[in-house]
């Protein structure tokens, strides 16, 4: 049957089903549907309360803390990072836009955790797993790789009293006009994680300042 | 009248005599035992008699039974030979019953927890009788499972066993291979050593990656228990391993089982016409019984299995066990269980949301669907050229991704410390540095060098060596190296000398270095090797290594060759070659496991 008029052709579906006698919900039946639409409803209050049950809480400042950073082992520039790997981070001087320049580099690979290792040679952290690589400063090189190295901010506090801190970008700190013998302590502080840069990123300079 | 104040097997014997009333009790007995079937049934099935009782008594274990309730009581002749199921859905079916036989036997020596995991492990190997046979075979089981099961769902594809009505099968089927491959992969973290923490660390962090962000890192905790793999993470591992996904593969078997049931087992496409299912028409002279042609069929089957399992594990395989955990050194050569290194390759390319979640799950999620999507109704390799082209690339597709997630593909690190890395590695897969495997007395404390096989005075070339470092200032180099490394002092000056007699091991050890280097020679540029065994403390040695070479140019890991096709030097200001130092040790305990006592 050709039909000229779409509407039509729905009346005339809705006039067939029709011919099939359903009787409309009745009290019991309507219940039935609000019992079961309780029980699925407790269902999913139990799987939420089983992923609220199951999900690890942490305590303020259990994650992470200030380590401090003896002024003797820093290296010299050009010297590979030190790594310090029970606070998970790597300690290097750099040289950015011709600046002396120091930043501590969260030890794990942005692509999927693992550890990349400083490679003396090839002058780059190189992942095992699937091969990111880094520079010295944490930016990106190569590999699959998101993102360049994360930060945590350092805190310089001179003898003198002044303070130098890249608290905000994590971002290398200016230290070419530094006398190393009159930093009074260096700290890292691996509570807070800044997002390395992103790929292609120009090498740049901290800010300062928390 | 009764002997005892009630019916008893006592009035038999008065009755019909002490042997027949025996006789009869265990007959009784076996029949009710087997559902059905009594001593002289069983006998003529095995015999390969026809039945002599009516109703066929071989029908009842199925009718009244529980264990064959859900088996068929007679297969279509077409199917019970090696082709077309070449018996992989039942080996499946066997391998789930002896991996959880194997690991509930495991678990009596394990307790998950970091402190203690990798402790159970070597007490298990070291202390406990058939200990490390039964961790052999249950990781070669785990292996071959997947392996079964992947070929069992290459089989039904190639003979198109999915097609209608066959399609839920094959969806359950799915479901059943993706609790295969977690079960094999939870199963990797629970002995704590280093394969296991890095491979399942590498694992939650796909998880991790999972968009949007808030799901992802939900996830992640929820996993591992913490924002690191530790003692939460290796408790709801091993609970996922042991309970949670047994539990779904269970179910799951049944669903898969029953469907196949319902739908009869397909016959070879040949045997009938296209698009006619006759697998649930068995004409009466087709019928192969399950008492007693399948049954003992099944039973050869995974005895030969087993027997298998068995000799590989005596002879052949071991389970590797690495390193004790250690979160703080990633081991150079990590990689993914083989039937997970197309993830690994995958991973390489790019992107981790894409490459670690979006592609393995439309990969499974394709998988499953494929039935409803190849809605074609003939199952002749003929008809099917669009499917078994699709299916054969996706198999080269992932073979090549297998290949990429090899730690050789796209995984750069400096020849100097691959070859370090060969000659001191801590065992993994099976495999540990050349130097390790020395019987502790043949390493003998000294200083050696590589040059000694340049040429054919050993001796002599030791000699000349010692001399030649003396003139040009490479000793005070050297020296500094080795001080470095906190080698003791009185050690970092000793006299190069050739290998002695007495070190048999350690000759091929070094001249397997120089040959290390020799392959090498472009990159490691004028290279000599050097290894100083020290003893400073009673039955523990210590092995330096070292590299000294010219640097050459590199173009990220390619060596910069000349016109005349020798690699460019770095030089310096002044024009000299800079020579370049590479080192690493390793400490050697008399008891340590790598040699044979």
């Amino acid at each position: 049957m050709a039909t000229a008029n779409p509407t039509q052709a729905r009346a005339g579906a809705a006039a067939q089903a029709s011919a099939v006698e359903v009787s409309p919900v009745s009290r019991r039946e309507f219940l039935y549907y609000i019992w079961g639409a309780s029980i699925a409803l407790l269902l999913g209050e139990v799987g939420a309360g089983i992923i609220w049950f199951a999900l690890p809480r942490f305590k303020e400042g259990e994650f992470g803390g200030t380590f401090p950073f003896s002024v003797s082992d820093l290296p010299a520039l050009g010297d590979p990072p030190v790594s310090v790997p029970e606070g998970r981070y790597h300690v290097s001087v750099v040289s950015e836009n011709g600046r002396k320049a120091l930043v501590a580099l969260y030890g794990v690979c942005t692509h999927l955790g693992c550890l990349p290792k400083w490679e003396p040679v090839n002058v780059r952290f190189a992942c095992p797993c699937h091969g990111s690589q880094y520079q010295i400063d944490g930016r990106y090189i190569t590999g699959p790789a998101p993102r360049g190295l994360d930060r945590f901010p350092l805190t310089i506090t001179m003898a003198d009293g002044r303070v130098l801190t890249n608290g905000v970008d994590g971002l290398p700190i200016d230290i070419s006009d530094i006398i190393l013998d009159q930093i009074s302590s260096i700290t890292i502080n691996t509570g807070k994680k800044v997002t390395g840069p992103a790929h292609g990123a120009e090498p740049a300079l901290s800010v300062g300042k928390a | 009248m009764s002997v005892l104040p009630f019916p008893s097997f006592l009035d038999d014997i008065k009755e019909k005599g002490i042997k027949k009333a025996i006789f009869e009790g265990v007959d009784n007995i076996v029949e009710r035992v087997t559902a059905g079937m009594n001593i002289q049934d069983i006998r003529e099935a095995l015999r390969g008699e026809t039945p002599t009782r009516r109703p066929n008594p071989r029908l009842q274990p199925h009718a009244d039974g529980f264990w064959l309730h859900m088996r068929p009581s007679f297969f279509h002749k077409d199917m019970t030979g090696l082709y077309p199921t070449l018996r992989l859905g039942w080996l499946s079916t066997y391998m789930v019953a002896f991996e959880t036989i194997t690991g509930m036997i495991l678990m009596v020596w394990y307790t998950p927890s970091p402190q203690v995991a990798y402790g159970n492990m070597v007490n298990m190997l070291a202390n406990v009788p058939l200990g490390q046979l039964m961790r052999d075979l249950h990781r070669l089981g785990a292996e071959g499972m997947v392996l079964i099961v992947t070929l069992h769902m290459l089989r039904t594809f190639f003979t198109g066993s999915y097609k209608k009505p066959r399609q839920f099968t094959w969806f359950t089927g799915v479901i059943l291979l993706f609790a295969t491959l977690f079960l094999s992969f939870s199963g990797y973290l629970l002995p704590w050593d280093q394969l296991s923490l890095w491979a399942v660390t590498i694992g939650a962090s796909m998880i991790e990656a999972t968009p949007p962000e808030i799901v992802g890192t939900n996830l992640n905790l929820l996993i591992r228990g913490g924002p690191e793999m530790g003692a939460n993470g290796l408790l709801r591992f091993y609970l996922l391993h042991v309970l949670l996904v047994p539990a779904v593969l269970f179910i799951f078997t049944g669903v898969h089982y029953y469907k196949v049931i319902v739908h009869g087992h397909s016959l070879p496409p040949k045997s009938e016409n296209i698009g006619e299912d006759t697998a649930k028409r068995v004409p009466l002279d087709k019928r192969v019984y399950f008492i007693p042609d399948m049954l003992t069929s099944e039973v050869m089957w995974i005895a030969i299995s087993t027997l298998v399992m068995v000799v590989l594990c005596i002879w052949f395989y071991h389970a590797p066990l690495e390193n004790h955990a250690d979160s703080q050194i990633t081991p150079i050569g990590t990689t993914a269980p083989w039937y997970f290194l197309w993830i690994q390759g995958a991973l390489k390319l790019g992107d981790k949301v894409l490459w670690g979640v979006i592609f393995p799950g439309v990969y499974l999620a394709f998988l499953a669907v494929v039935p409803y999507i190849d809605s074609t109704k003939s199952r002749r390799f003929a008809d099917r050229r669009v499917a078994l082209t699709v299916c054969f690339l996706l198999m080269s597709f992932t073979t090549i991704l297998s290949y990429m997630g090899l730690s050789e593909y796209g995984v750069a690190a400096s020849a100097d410390t691959k070859i370090i890395h060969e000659m001191t590695k801590e065992p993994a897969y099976n495999k540990m540095g050349l130097l390790l495997p020395i019987p502790f007395d043949r390493l003998v404390p000294g200083a050696y060098t590589t040059v000694q096989f340049e040429g054919d005075a050993p001796d002599s070339a030791a000699i000349n060596f010692n001399a030649e470092i003396e003139e040009n200032g490479l000793r005070a180099e050297l020296t500094s190296q080795l001080s470095k490394v906190h080698l003791a002092s009185n050690y970092q000056t000793l006299p190069f000398v050739a290998v002695p007699d007495n070190a048999p091991e350690l000759h091929r050890a070094l001249e397997e270095f120089y040959e290390l280097l020799e392959t090498n020679h472009e990159e490691l540029y004028n290279a000599w090797g050097v290894v100083i065994v020290t003893q400073n403390q009673e039955g523990l040695k210590r092995v330096d290594v070292l590299i000294s070479w010219d640097e050459v140019q590199l173009d990220t890991g390619r060596v910069i060759k000349g016109e005349d096709g020798l690699p460019i030097l770095v030089l310096d200001a002044e024009g000299n070659t800079t020579r370049r130092w590479s080192v690493g040790h390793v400490f050697v305990h008399e008891n340590s496991a790598y040699f044979e006592n």
